[in-house]
């Protein structure tokens, strides 16, 4: 895979604003960063959960991903918005990578923070990623049923939609319930 | 061994890969080194071809003992001109010939029960021709993270370093297990069964070989390396090829111990 400027452009553009790029693009944006893309300049509250083994199997079942959620990941907007940072397992080290659900349930935007591996960077592309607006817990949320993959980055776009399931899952099993 | 993980399309990769067969029974010595320089390139996402520059050094002394002249021991083994066996030892290193090489991926093992591709390879060199197939079994768990993969091995060989050529054909099992136990390394293992035929029809099995050992792999971003270690549990050998055991192991192309090294680097 090569890093190519054209790639760099498209993250930089996401919130129109500038964004301190390594070289070789392998880190595309902080929490920060990614928290502002998303829900541009809103106040957001660290909401770190406890996630009971129950749900944590209820995770796992549902989208077969088995490394550990880091539950301390979770921020809450005003409006009842959740912004969530993820990470799942890349061929040969991790993607990181956060969700946006809105107060509604449903997703409002996905973005890869970190993508450390030589091929697959294809799933930071808007074309791919933007398959997950508007989904919700209850999408079936599987590569190759509602999300199409990108041959090439086969297994990055697998593990990332396993990723957003797992996360979905949990929404639905304790982020919508907390006021 | 083969997996079904290929270089997506439009992308290249340079490839070395190192094999040393080392240590046959007999005693004296017997190095049988192989070198592959390849570029490899993704036609498509599931179709690959690589070109290889082959080279070789065999290196051996006195590690026969079933001599055709009787004596207590000779200059034997893959790659050793028959006319040189009475010599106290004898070394080549040459560059041999080409490799091509295809791959087809028909099923994906990151999405489906059992990853299955095709493998072809053609060789042309002054040692050895050969057309070698594969049938390329693979299955992945825990998040990709445990791999197990299969190859099926069917292959046809003209060895030319005697006057008259020989041919023969071979029929091997690679079993293997890997598994990424931290971010940027697998280890596993993976074991191999190997026969050998006189001819092309593999009517007349001359060797059977087992071998096992331990793998890693390493891969960051811009390069990678895999290496691993066979080592012969033991073999039986039968006419013609009886004369290529010694010590409850086959010698002829094997050792005792096979390293293998492969590093690539994507472009």
């Amino acid at each position: 895979m090569k890093w190519t400027p054209s790639l760099l452009a498209s993250v930089m553009c996401v919130g129109g604003a500038s964004m301190p790029i390594v070289a070789h693009a392998k880190i595309y944006m902080s929490v920060e960063q990614a928290q502002k893309a998303i829900f541009g300049n809103v106040a957001m509250e660290n909401k770190p959960v406890v996630i009971s083994a129950q749900v944590q199997e209820m995770m796992r079942d549902a989208s077969s991903v088995s490394h550990p959620f880091a539950s301390n990941r979770i921020w809450k907007t005003g409006k009842g918005d959740w912004f969530i940072v993820d990470e799942v397992v890349g061929k040969h080290e991790m993607i990181t990578y956060a969700i946006g659900i809105n107060a509604d349930g449903s997703i409002k935007q996905i973005d890869v923070l970190e993508y450390r591996e030589s091929y697959g960077a294809e799933v930071a592309e808007p074309s791919w990623k933007d398959q997950f607006i508007g989904k919700t817990a209850a999408s079936t949320l599987k590569l190759n049923k509602d999300i199409k993959n990108v041959s090439g980055a086969t297994l990055s776009a697998k593990h990332m939609t396993d990723g957003v399931k797992r996360v979905m899952v949990m929404y639905d099993q304790v982020l919508k319930n907390l006021h | 061994m083969y997996t079904l993980d290929l270089q997506p399309k439009g992308t290249f990769e340079i490839e070395q890969k190192l094999d040393l067969n080392t240590g046959q029974g007999g005693g004296g010595r017997y190095n049988l080194l192989k070198s592959k320089t390849g570029l490899e390139y993704g036609d498509t996402n599931d179709f690959q071809l690589t070109g290889y520059l082959n080279a070789y050094s065999v290196n051996a002394s006195k590690n026969y003992t079933n001599c055709e002249d009787g004596s207590p021991s000779c200059t034997s083994g893959w790659g050793v001109p028959g006319s040189k066996a009475g010599l106290n030892s004898y070394s080549k290193t040459s560059i041999d010939g080409v490799s091509l090489e295809g791959i087809w991926r028909l099923t994906n093992p990151v999405v489906d029960p059992v990853g299955v591709g095709i493998y072809v390879e053609g060789t042309v060199g002054s040692y050895a021709n050969a057309l070698e197939t594969r049938l390329l079994l693979q299955s992945n768990f825990l998040d990709d993270r445990l791999i197990v993969a299969a190859n099926i091995v069917g292959e046809i060989e003209k060895y030319k370093w005697n006057d008259e050529p020989m041919e023969e054909s071979i029929i091997d099992v690679l079993l293997g297990v890997s598994y990424r136990f931290a971010p940027k390394w697998f280890a596993g293992v993976e074991g191999r069964i190997h026969n050998d035929f006189s001819g092309y029809s593999l009517k007349n099995r001359t060797q059977l070989a087992n071998f096992i050992g331990p793998n890693i792999h390493y891969a960051s971003k811009d390069w990678w390396m895999t290496a691993a270690w066979r080592y012969q549990i033991g073999g039986q050998c039968w006419a013609p090829g009886d004369a290529d055991c010694m010590g409850g192991k086959v010698a002829d192309s094997h050792g005792a111990n096979h390293f293998i090294v492969q590093v690539g680097f994507p472009i």
